[in-house]
Order: C-alpha cells, then sequence, then structure tokens
C-alpha cells in the first residue's frame, strides 16, 4: 500500500518526466480520458487542493481570456474594466491583487513597475491548464520565489502529444463574435526525434470594442429619473501573440524545455464613464516578449535538481489623445533576468526536503516624451532563498513546512534588512479507503513595493516597507465516486465538495494616502484588513444512460474583508471597496456522445456578485447593487478520419443586464461568440 | 430544543426572501438627498459645500446647509436636479453665486454648470479642463488648463461667458495650468501654476486687460501660484506653493501690480472678510488670521490638530466655515466657528473632498420626499434670553445697544439678545458703575467639575504681557429659579472672584444715577448718557465697589489683569481666564452655598474709573457658553 501511494506521489512530482516515449501510447490515452474528467479525483492527494480547470471543462466554458475563466474559482474577486481591451486583475481572498503571484509554465510573470498582470492578456487558446493554489503549491519541489506570495495561479499552455508514428499535429480556429471580435488562432506541433518536439502557436485578436451601454435611473416613486443608452468608444483593441516551445524528455526522468512568448497589442483605454464625458483619448501600446526554459532530472530516485531561467522585456507607451485634458506621452521599458536554481532530495520514502535559490534584476527605463529629458532608470536585485520539508505519516498525515528569506534591494534606495516567512501546512485523512481530508495551513508572505510605489513623480516614497499577509486557512475535503461503472459507461458518478475557513489579516497596507497641501499623494504603509472568509465548492459528475454526462460545478464564497487601520477613521470595520460580502458561480453542463463517437454539448453558467461598496465607507453614496450573469454555450464535435471538427456557440450575458464590475465602467449586454476549430 | 413548524417554516421563508430581496438586483435608484439637524445656531440665509469627489468616480456633490434652520442636506443638487444623466459630474472645482446664478466650475465633466440660487439646473456650458471662476460687468471668466485648441506648450486659456446669453464670448490664452482668477480696476489677474511640469513650475499671474481681453503682462510672484484673492485696499493676496522641495510657499500681496509684502506660511486655502484674511496652513494645521490693513497678525487663531486635512476655508459675518477632507476618499466634515473667540460651534458630514464654499441669501427647504432625519432635542449653549438690562451712565449706554425712540426696556432686552444671545458674536456695554444685565439659558446650568460657564468680553493684553492689559471687570450673582416662575427675582449669590476678600472692596456701595447729572459727554460720543428708555429721573443701583485698577505701564493707560473671577477681565481665547465655576458662589454673609443648577446669570460693571483718553471703564459682555452642554 505504501509503495503504491509512493508511485502516485512519484508521478505526480514528476508529472513531465513520467511521460516516457515507450509509454507514450498508453499515456496518451490517459490523457484523453482526463481531459474529458473532472479533474478533482486525482488532486485530492494533493495536501493544498487546488481549484482546477483543464482541457475540455475549460473549453467549455463562456471565457475568452484567463480572467474570465478565474471567475468560476472560488475565494477570487475579478476587477474587470470591461470589453475585451479592458484591463482584467484577480483578487484572491481579499488580500489585494497584488498579492497573488501569476506563473506561466512554472516561472512567475513579473510587472516590477506596478505588480499588476493583467489577465485579459491571456488566451485560452493555447491553455491547457488553469490552477489556483491558496497558500503555495503542494510540491515542495519548487523555486524559492514560488513560496512567496499568497494566492498562486498557474497558468500551463498545452503540451505536445504524438501516438506511436504520428509525427505533426495542427490546429486552426476561428472565433468571430460580437462588438467586430475577429479571433483566429493557428498552431502546429511537431515531433523532430523520439524525444524532442517542437510547438508554435499564434494567434490574434481584433475588437473594436463599441458596446451599448445603459445607465437607468428611477426616483424613490419608481418613475424613470433617466434613461441614456450610449456606445462604449476607445474600446477597441489589436493583438498578437506568438509562442513558441521546444520539448525535450529524455530517459524516464530528465527533460527540458525552452518557451518563448511574444505579445503586442495596440488598444484605447475607454476610461470612466461620467457627466458629459461619453468617450476618452487615452491609447497604450504593449510589447511583451520573454524567453524562458527549464531543465530537470532526478538522480538515483532521490536526488531531483531543476534549473530555470527566464528573460523578459517588456514596453509600454501610454499616450493621450484626449484634448479636454493636459498632453501626456510615456514610455516604460522593463527588463528582467531570473534564475532559479531547486533540488529536492528524498531523505527517506516518507521524508522529502528541498532547499531552493532564485536570483532575479529587474530595471525601468521611464521616460516622459514630452519633456525631452532622459530617461530615468531603477533597478533591483532580489534573492529568494527557500528550505521545505515534508512528511507523510502512513496513509494518515502530511505535513509540510517551509521558509522563505527575501532580499529586495532597490539600486536607488538603501539597503533593506532580508525579510523571513514561515508556511506550515498540513493534511490529515483519517480513514485511508475513504477520500476524506482536512487540510490547514498558516503561512505568511510579503507584497513588496513597485517601482512605482516607491519611485513615481511626486507619489512615490522610497521609505517604504513591505506589506505583510498572514494567513491561516483550514479545509474539509470529500470525495466520493463510483468509478467502475463510469467505464461501462452504466450510471456512475463521482462528487467532490470541500469548504475552507480562513481568516486573514494584511498589515502594513500600501496605500496612496493625500501628504500636506494641494492635490497631492503619496504612498504610505497605512492600513490594516483583517479579512474573515468561507469558500465552498462542490463538482459533480454523473454518467447517464444513453451515453450523457452531466456535470455540475458549484462554487460559493463569504468574505467580511474590513478596514481596521484607525477607530478614528469613519470607515473603521467598514467592508473593503469592490469586496462583495457573497458571490458565487454554478455550471451545468450537459454533454452527449454519439455511438461513432461525436460530442455534443449544453453548458450553463451563473456569475452572481453581490453587494459591496466602492470606497472605503460604506455609505449609500458608495453602495454598489449585486450583478449577475447567465450565460450558454453550445458545442459539437466531429471526427473524421484524423480530423476533428468543432463549432461552439456562447451567448454571454442572456438577458443583457447593465452592470457595473468597477464603478463607472459599463460591462456589455448581450453578446454572443461563434468559434470553428479544425485539429489534425 | 423543540421549534414548531409554524414558527420554523414562515421565518426561514422570511430569511430566504430577506436574503434574496437583497441578493437581487432592483432599480438603480437616483442618490437620495439626507437632511440633518445640526445646529440651532441661526445665522442668515444658506450656504453651498461643494465636495470634489476623485476623479474618475463622478462623486461631485453639491450639499447645502440652510443656516437659519440648522438643517444640513447632503446631495441637493441630485434632489433638485433628478433627471440630470449621471448626477453632477466628476470633481467640483469651484461654486461662485453672481447676479442671481449660482455658478459651478465641474472639471472632469468639463463643463461650467450655471443654476439658479436654489441649485435648479439652468443649463451648462462645456468648457474643457476648467478650473475656477471670477465675475465683473455681467461677465464670468473661467480658467481652463487647456484652451480651445490645444497649444504645443500646454498653455491654458481664460474664457468670458457672458452671463445674459449664456454663451462663450471671448478667450484669452495665458501661462501654464491657471488656477484662480480675480477682477480688479478692470483688469483680470490670473495665477499660473504651472501645477502639472513638476520641477518647472510657473511663477507669474497674467493680467489681462478687460476691454482688450488681452494678455498685457505677467507679474512674477513666487513659484507655483495657485490662489489669488482680492480686499477691500484693492489688494491682491496670492498663494505660492514653491515646489514642495527647497523653495518654501508664501503669501504674496500685490498693490498696483507690485509685490508689497510676503508672509512666509505655507497657504492651502485662503479667504478674506472685511478686513480680515485667513490663511489656512495645512501642513501645520492651523488656521492664522492678519489685518489686511497693515499686515500685522490678529490673535484670532485656530488650531486644527483634530483634523486630517485641512482643505477648504471661508470667511463671514460672524462665522468662519473650515473644511477636513480626512483621506480624501471618504466623507468630510464641514466645520462652523464663531469668528469672536474662535469656538467650534457646530459640525456637519459632507461628501468626498469638501473643498468650495459659496453663501447665498435663501434659505431653502426640501422637497417634502425627502428625509429629515429626526435629532433628540439638543440645548444650545448659549444664552437664549435676556430677562433685564440696566446700565450705569456711560458713553456706550443707548448705542451699544442702539436706543430708539419709543423703545421700552423689554425692546431694550430682546435688542441685548439680538446682540449676545445664540452667540450672535456682537457685543452690549454695561455703562458706568452698577450696570448690569440678567441673562438665561434653554435650560438650567449645571454644576459640574471645574468651571461652568464662559462669558465673553472685549478685555485684551497689552502687547508683550499678561499682567497688564484693557480690563472691565464685571462681577457674576448667578441664581436658582426657586419659585418657578421663570424669572429672575429669587435670590442672587456671588460668585467670589480674587478680589473678594480684598479689604479695599467695598462690598455694600451704591450710586443714583439722575436725568440731571447727564452732563459729562466726551467729544467721541455726544448722545445722551442717561438710559432714555427709564421714565424715571432718577435709579441707583447697589453692589460690590473693586478698588482701582488703573496704572501707568510704559506710558499707556491701562489696567491690572485680575487673577480670575471677573468678567471683560481676560481675552476671549483664553478659555480658563473667560470662565466662572459654580462652586464659587456665596451669599450675602460670605458664606459658600451649594447650587447643583442655576437658571439666572447677572454680570454687573464692578469698577468706577472714567479715564481721560477713553472714558469710563464699563464691562462689555459678548455672549456667553454653557461649556458642559449636550456633553
Amino acid at each position: 500500500m505504501v509503495k503504491r501511494n509512493i508511485l502516485i506521489l512519484l508521478v505526480a512530482l514528476c508529472a513531465h518526466a513520467a511521460f516516457a516515449e515507450n509509454e507514450a501510447d498508453t499515456l496518451y490515452s490517459r490523457f484523453r480520458l482526463e481531459e474529458v474528467e473532472v479533474s478533482a479525483r486525482a488532486l485530492t492527494k494533493d495536501i493544498i487542493i487546488p481549484q482546477t480547470l483543464k482541457g475540455a471543462e475549460l473549453q467549455r466554458l463562456n471565457a475568452l481570456s484567463v480572467a474570465d475563466a478565474l471567475r468560476y474559482f472560488s475565494g477570487v474577486q475579478l476587477k474587470d474594466y470591461g470589453g475585451v481591451g479592458g484591463i482584467k486583475t484577480i483578487n484572491v481572498r481579499s488580500m489585494g491583487s497584488q498579492h497573488t503571484a501569476v506563473y506561466y509554465n512554472g516561472v512567475q510573470l513579473g510587472n516590477a513597475q506596478n505588480g499588476q498582470v493583467d489577465l485579459g492578456r491571456f488566451s485560452l487558446d493555447n491553455m491547457e491548464e488553469i490552477q489556483l493554489f491558496n497558500g503555495q503549491k503542494s510540491d515542495i519541489f519548487q523555486s524559492a520565489r514560488e513560496f512567496g506570495a499568497a494566492g498562486n495561479v498557474y497558468l500551463t499552455t498545452r503540451k505536445p502529444y504524438f501516438k506511436t508514428g504520428e509525427r505533426v499535429h495542427a490546429h486552426a480556429k476561428m472565433r468571430f463574435g460580437s462588438f467586430a471580435l475577429a479571433n483566429p488562432n493557428v498552431g502546429v506541433d511537431v515531433k523532430l526525434t523520439e524525444g524532442l518536439s517542437f510547438t508554435f502557436d499564434a494567434e490574434y485578436v481584433y475588437s473594436n470594442g463599441k458596446y451599448p451601454f445603459r445607465y437607468r435611473r428611477v426616483l424613490p416613486t419608481g418613475e424613470t429619473a433617466y434613461d441614456t443608452t450610449a456606445v462604449r468608444q476607445n474600446g477597441d483593441i489589436n493583438a498578437v501573440r506568438t509562442e513558441l516551445g521546444l520539448h525535450h524528455y529524455y530517459r524516464t526522468t530528465g527533460f527540458w524545455r525552452l518557451h518563448a512568448y511574444n505579445f503586442w497589442s495596440e488598444r484605447g483605454v475607454p476610461g470612466a464613464i461620467v457627466n458629459n464625458v461619453w468617450r476618452n483619448g487615452e491609447r497604450l501600446w504593449d510589447r511583451n516578449t520573454f524567453v524562458q526554459g527549464q531543465w530537470q532530472d532526478e538522480w538515483f530516485n532521490r536526488w531531483s535538481t531543476r534549473v530555470l531561467f527566464k528573460y523578459a522585456n517588456d514596453f509600454t507607451h501610454y499616450k493621450n489623445y484626449d484634448e479636454r485634458l493636459l498632453p501626456s506621452d510615456n514610455q516604460y521599458l522593463q527588463q528582467e533576468v531570473y534564475l532559479s536554481l531547486a533540488n529536492k532530495v528524498r531523505i527517506f520514502n516518507w521524508w522529502d526536503a528541498s532547499l531552493a535559490y532564485d536570483y532575479q534584476f529587474n530595471t525601468l527605463a521611464r521616460e516622459n516624451l514630452l519633456l525631452n529629458a532622459a530617461p530615468e532608470h531603477f533597478s533591483r536585485h532580489s534573492h529568494w532563498l527557500s528550505a521545505a520539508t515534508a512528511f507523510n505519516i502512513k496513509e494518515y498525515l502530511r505535513l509540510q513546512a517551509s521558509v522563505l528569506m527575501t532580499q529586495i534591494t532597490n539600486v536607488q534606495s538603501p539597503m533593506s534588512n532580508p525579510k523571513i516567512t514561515p508556511g506550515i501546512f498540513v493534511s490529515f485523512r483519517p480513514y485511508p479507503k475513504i477520500d476524506l481530508s482536512l487540510n490547514a495551513f498558516y503561512k505568511q508572505s510579503y507584497r513588496y513595493p513597485t517601482f512605482n510605489d516607491l519611485y513615481y513623480t511626486d507619489l512615490g516614497n522610497a521609505d517604504l516597507r513591505p506589506e505583510l499577509a498572514r494567513q491561516h486557512s483550514v479545509e474539509l475535503a470529500y470525495t466520493i465516486s463510483n468509478q467502475k461503472s463510469k467505464i461501462k459507461n452504466n450510471v456512475g458518478y463521482e462528487i467532490s465538495a470541500s469548504a475552507s475557513y480562513y481568516y486573514n489579516r494584511v498589515t502594513d497596507k500600501i496605500i496612496a494616502y493625500p501628504k500636506g497641501q494641494q492635490f497631492r499623494w503619496t504612498m504610505l504603509n497605512l492600513g490594516t484588513v483583517k479579512i474573515n472568509g468561507v469558500d465552498a465548492k462542490a463538482d459533480m459528475s454523473l454518467s447517464l444512460p444513453l451515453q450523457f454526462v452531466l456535470r455540475t460545478r458549484l462554487n460559493y464564497t463569504y468574505q467580511k474583508a474590513i478596514d481596521v487601520t484607525d477607530p478614528n477613521d469613519t470607515y473603521y470595520g467598514h467592508q473593503i471597496p469592490y469586496i462583495p460580502w457573497h458571490s458565487g458561480s454554478v455550471v451545468v453542463s450537459l454533454d452527449w456522445q454519439s455511438k461513432r463517437g461525436d460530442h455534443y454539448g449544453l453548458t450553463y453558467s451563473f456569475i452572481y456578485v453581490g453587494e459591496r461598496y466602492c470606497q472605503q465607507e460604506n455609505t449609500i453614496y458608495n453602495y454598489v447593487q449585486p450583478w449577475y450573469t447567465h450565460d450558454l454555450s453550445l458545442y459539437g464535435e466531429w471526427q473524421i478520419q484524423r480530423w476533428y471538427l468543432k463549432a461552439n456557440l456562447e451567448i454571454n450575458n442572456l438577458l443583457g443586464q447593465d452592470y457595473e464590475v468597477i464603478q463607472n465602467y459599463p460591462m456589455p449586454k448581450q453578446n454572443v461568440r461563434c468559434t470553428l476549430a479544425v485539429r489534425y | 430544543m423543540h421549534i414548531s413548524r409554524k414558527i420554523l417554516i414562515p421565518s426561514v421563508l422570511c430569511i430566504l426572501y430577506s436574503v434574496l430581496l437583497t441578493a437581487c438586483r432592483g432599480d438603480e435608484v437616483i442618490y437620495p438627498t439626507i437632511g440633518t439637524h445640526v445646529t440651532d445656531d441661526a445665522q442668515k440665509g444658506g450656504l453651498y459645500i461643494l465636495c470634489e469627489g476623485n476623479m474618475g468616480s463622478n462623486k461631485a456633490r453639491l450639499d447645502y446647509m440652510n443656516l437659519e434652520s440648522g438643517d444640513y442636506y447632503s446631495n441637493w443638487y441630485g434632489a433638485q436636479n433628478p433627471k440630470q444623466v449621471k448626477e453632477m459630474g466628476d470633481v467640483g472645482n469651484d461654486i461662485q453665486l453672481y447676479g442671481g446664478k449660482l455658478y459651478a466650475v465641474i472639471n472632469c465633466s468639463h463643463k461650467l454648470e450655471i443654476m439658479n440660487r436654489k441649485a435648479q439646473h439652468i443649463t451648462h456650458i462645456d468648457i474643457s479642463n476648467c478650473r475656477y471662476l471670477a465675475f465683473a460687468n455681467g461677465k464670468a471668466y473661467v480658467s481652463a488648463y487647456v484652451g480651445s485648441v490645444a497649444d504645443p506648450d500646454m498653455l491654458g486659456s481664460v474664457y468670458e461667458v457672458d452671463t445674459a446669453s449664456l454663451e462663450i464670448t471671448r478667450e484669452v490664452k495665458v501661462g501654464h495650468q491657471p488656477d484662480e482668477l480675480c477682477v480688479l480696476n478692470n483688469r483680470l489677474y490670473v495665477v499660473n501654476s504651472g501645477g502639472y511640469l513638476t520641477d518647472r513650475y510657473d511663477s507669474t499671474v497674467s493680467v489681462i486687460d478687460l476691454k482688450t481681453f488681452t494678455e498685457i503682462r505677467q507679474i512674477p510672484v513666487g513659484l507655483n501660484p495657485t490662489r489669488i484673492r482680492k480686499d477691500s485696499h484693492n489688494r491682491l493676496w496670492v498663494c505660492c506653493q514653491g515646489n514642495y522641495k527647497d523653495v518654501a510657499p508664501q503669501v504674496v500681496v500685490l498693490q498696483d501690480e507690485s509685490v508689497v509684502h510676503r508672509i512666509d506660511m505655507p497657504c492651502a486655502n485662503i479667504s478674506i472678510y472685511d478686513n480680515t484674511v485667513g490663511i489656512l496652513d495645512a501642513e501645520n494645521k492651523e488656521l492664522k488670521t492678519f489685518s489686511t490693513t497693515d499686515f500685522t497678525p490678529y490673535t484670532l487663531h485656530l488650531t486644527l490638530s483634530t483634523y486630517e486635512h485641512p482643505y477648504g476655508l471661508l470667511l463671514a459675518e460672524n462665522r468662519m466655515y473650515v473644511t477636513d477632507a480626512k483621506n480624501y476618499v471618504s466623507s468630510g466634515v464641514l466645520h462652523c466657528y464663531s469668528y469672536i473667540n474662535g469656538l467650534e460651534l457646530w459640525q456637519a458630514k459632507t461628501g468626498d473632498i469638501p473643498g468650495h464654499l459659496c453663501l447665498v441669501p435663501g434659505a431653502y427647504d426640501l422637497y417634502p420626499d425627502t428625509t429629515k432625519q429626526d435629532t433628540p432635542v439638543v440645548y444650545s449653549p448659549y444664552i437664549k434670553r435676556v430677562y433685564e438690562y440696566l446700565p450705569g451712565m456711560g458713553q456706550f449706554v443707548n448705542e451699544l445697544p442702539k436706543y430708539a425712540e419709543g423703545d421700552d426696556a423689554e425692546a431694550m432686552c430682546r435688542k441685548c439678545e439680538a446682540a449676545i444671545a445664540n452667540n450672535a458674536g456682537k457685543m452690549i456695554s454695561l455703562g458706568g458703575w452698577g450696570g448690569y444685565v440678567t441673562f438665561g439659558f434653554d435650560h438650567a446650568v449645571e454644576n459640574k467639575e471645574g468651571r461652568d460657564i464662559q462669558i465673553l468680553g472685549n478685555a485684551f493684553y497689552m502687547s508683550g504681557s499678561t499682567e497688564y492689559g484693557s480690563s472691565e471687570p464685571g462681577i457674576v450673582l448667578v441664581s436658582c429659579d426657586d419659585n418657578k416662575n421663570g424669572l429672575p427675582d429669587d435670590t442672587w449669590y456671588e460668585l467670589k472672584g480674587c478680589l473678594y476678600d480684598d479689604p479695599q472692596t467695598n462690598h455694600l456701595y451704591q450710586k443714583t444715577y439722575t436725568r440731571a447729572g447727564d452732563t459729562l459727554q466726551n467729544p467721541f460720543h455726544k448722545q445722551p448718557y442717561y438710559p432714555q428708555w427709564i421714565a424715571a429721573d432718577e435709579y441707583t443701583l447697589t453692589g460690590a465697589l473693586l478698588p482701582p485698577q488703573s496704572v501707568t505701564v510704559s506710558g499707556q493707560n491701562v489696567q491690572r489683569i485680575l487673577d480670575f473671577g471677573y468678567v471683560d477681565n481676560k481675552p476671549n481665547t483664553d478659555l480658563e481666564g473667560t470662565s466662572f465655576d459654580i462652586s464659587w458662589a456665596v451669599d450675602a454673609d460670605g458664606q459658600p452655598v451649594s447650587l447643583s443648577t442655576i437658571d439666572f446669570v447677572r454680570v454687573y460693571n464692578a469698577v468706577a474709573e472714567i479715564l481721560e483718553t477713553t472714558g469710563e471703564l464699563s464691562t462689555e459682555v459678548a455672549g456667553a457658553i454653557d461649556l458642559h452642554c449636550n456633553k
């Protein structure tokens, strides 16, 4: 029993290595199977159970970008400024978006300038899996930096799989939709040698962003006060994404891969809709380029080593064409060099330990093109050193502890002291035969001030301390299934449910605060937030007769996130801005497989975000109503020899609710998307 | 525990219903207007408070305070104009009344909002990035950070708007980021801040000839000027913010277009009323006042240490209004102070960033459909009634308050009330020795720990001294309405001052004033000194006479400042020195008496001295405050 467990663990830990070439056939079929299944089953082996969307389930959702998909996770609040081009960031468990790290194929996406990663930028077309880990990833074999964030989103792109005799896979996709959305995507996977493969994926997105929106207000008597419909302006986007990947698996344990990513976009910044202002004139150009590599191997069945590197070069140009405002024309160039070395050793079969060191160098060049002044340069060196250990006591108890030392030195500021943050994770499974587990963790993490926080003209404050988040979380998870009958295509089921309670406290929160006289701001470590929350989720899949499969996914989040900075503040004890007390989602899908193997499916999804306030003070003048959307999606997939054809129709915001996620940024009413795809 | 189904099911349904009710989205109702009674301090007219709101939040909010009823209305504009699409707008930057219309500059809504006095929308004029207002000769002048044609050097403009046709008539280009402006002698003066050009701030005032509407010249004043106001001496007061680094902020005074005076102090806001200029120092959190005549500082000075960010300022007759913008992203507070002694009278919660204040003559109430929140009975800490007023003969008798033909004693009491009740902030004179006034509050004053009542006068220290100054001591008597007839006809007790036990104090003094003896008029006060409302030809006053107080110090005729226990002896800013403890009460034999509350207060002039230069010493009373009221 113990041996089998370790085997499973091994497979989980070295998932990539496990795809050994001679096993390609069986693994491929395993992949195919997994693709259509709810993935919760395998994941209860994790000490921290991530929320996962992958494969077909991901494709079934009414989602264009990673940001859209993350709305279906519990504990997550999405900030969405509307439209295809609007900035989208997430806030996990109310700690603030900058406490969430986003990893692209295992390497963190950085933005040393403002600490924000626009998740609307990442399309789902090349995505295989999205995972959200509260606290940190279960696996102690990770880079040092991964121990550093409070919430972690892992994005994993498509990996190539080849059946025996296959050398090339290709796909092409065309998506059309409302607001002149045109979104073609092509990709190819080539097997160069038995272990070496190559992938390419490219995508273009265009939308004019001209969606109608409506503001209607009534008098207390019910009489209409005003009712105005207008079209969103300056919300267009033009974006091109290209990615290249090179994967090499060798022996049964080692592999390396290289990944190159380039994203270019030009978009309008639609801006706030306020009285007498129905269009804005700011434009934004982005270019994000990175190359990253990973090498990993294992020796003596005990010692694993992983090396990561990355070079990123991000350019942003922001220009204001609105003649009613003072002109502005700013350019930013960020560069990042990152190196990571991680080692894990299996001391005994029940005891693992790991040690990792990461180094990163960031630079920012900021140039105001109107002033004809020399660009300003900022840079920082970051070092992370982590040690972690994991114990398994029989099947009952798993324990992990990690400690991270972070030293971030801004070249333009005095040397700062290293910070040490611990994390401890426990999973208890009382009955080996029952998939019931009680998981708990405590973790500290720092959010470091960004270049903008520190050095933004007139606003920055070079003396800022990092912001500290302390998380306490307990979770009860339970999975029950009747898998055998699924294989026989009779009535079978799998239900997994979990509920977590957490208490977080964020101190030394970095906020903008007015200083001295006139309308001037500065960044200060001023703010304490206390968060009590409950996340509950339940996934169910039910195999019905006649090849029908019914799946549901329920999520509910309760959060009480209150400002406890100073009892003299008028907003002391009030819910922090844009955090609803209640939010949740429901996804129901019904799939049917015909006798000749064609698939058809219908998915309904409902997202609910409850009442909340748009400013610190919970007064009626800052109250924001709940919003909720109903979405439908319909797809069919047909196989003709080795060609797969797929058609998908999505209708979003079916009832055309006029809502805003962020006040004065109206969201689209009903809209449709239609996708045609072919895969070889 | 057993809960019957009969109860359980309806209650579960009830909870479910209420959850669903808040869970669902209803019609978006316009923002409400909420009225709150904040004070009984009755003044004339109304006050508009323009709250800026943060950029992009569309939360510019116009609040209104009815100064006569003491009701504060948040979101007054919303109630007057519920059909304005997207409400008042984004970032309210200035508000002024001119020619019966109210003009508001809404910066990020790029408009000049024009309303009637009641804030009912008339029209708006599109002006990009508009900032501040000035008026003259039927024209409104609006500064703007951008002109109608974008300027390559980022120069701003001033627009002229005809207030009859409500159309833009002319435009003139000025300096970088023009802010406040004002009109003097047919010329328009505009400060060029350059506020958006960090490290390259502008430092000039543009002078525009209103006939030709062209810029004549630029006057250098100081780095980063943001405010400009004129005083009654045709001078211009300019606030320069400096560069927030090595160049300190200062206030610069211009006369005939050249600098005549500078005051080195931070100046977040400035307001001028009559001959007083108030300068708000937001860094050190204080309000300082100066004379506009000779620039000397006045003693009136407010410490605003409880403020988070002092922001808006308005000096008016009798009252000063100062706002606290807090952290700029939550509601602020409007504070009202008495002009006489700087005491805070009331405060009201405002919208976000209360920045701009504008008085209007009208006192309005809202439609019946707005909610006015009931507040518990609030007693006024100020004098409610004057029962008796009988001055000794003296140079200010029949003047303070002014006697009119036909006035009787009752009419004179009402005139005294107009001067000193409800914190009106004016003054009455008790005339020669023995003259008195009797007043009461709308409640009994409690005798608590420490001093109980502050009584205001017009004493002041001589320069550089707290030992000598202008002191015209009056003795305080208190009384309880023992017979419950509401009249001050009960036993009086003296509040024992520091000279009570002085052997030179004559406790059994009396003096008779006769109409025939009214012949001592001095050249400055030639009216009769005998109270004209008294029918009798003579009257006698009794009481205590204090020893002479006048001395000559450094060649000046001054008085000794007494330690404690006398009205009009120490400056009003000295709270303790002008306050009295009911526990000091003694009976006619000098024995202490214990009074838990008192209903009436009498003050009489306790000195009989006539000085050559300034006439007789006569106690002046300028109001009284129950220090425990509502606490």
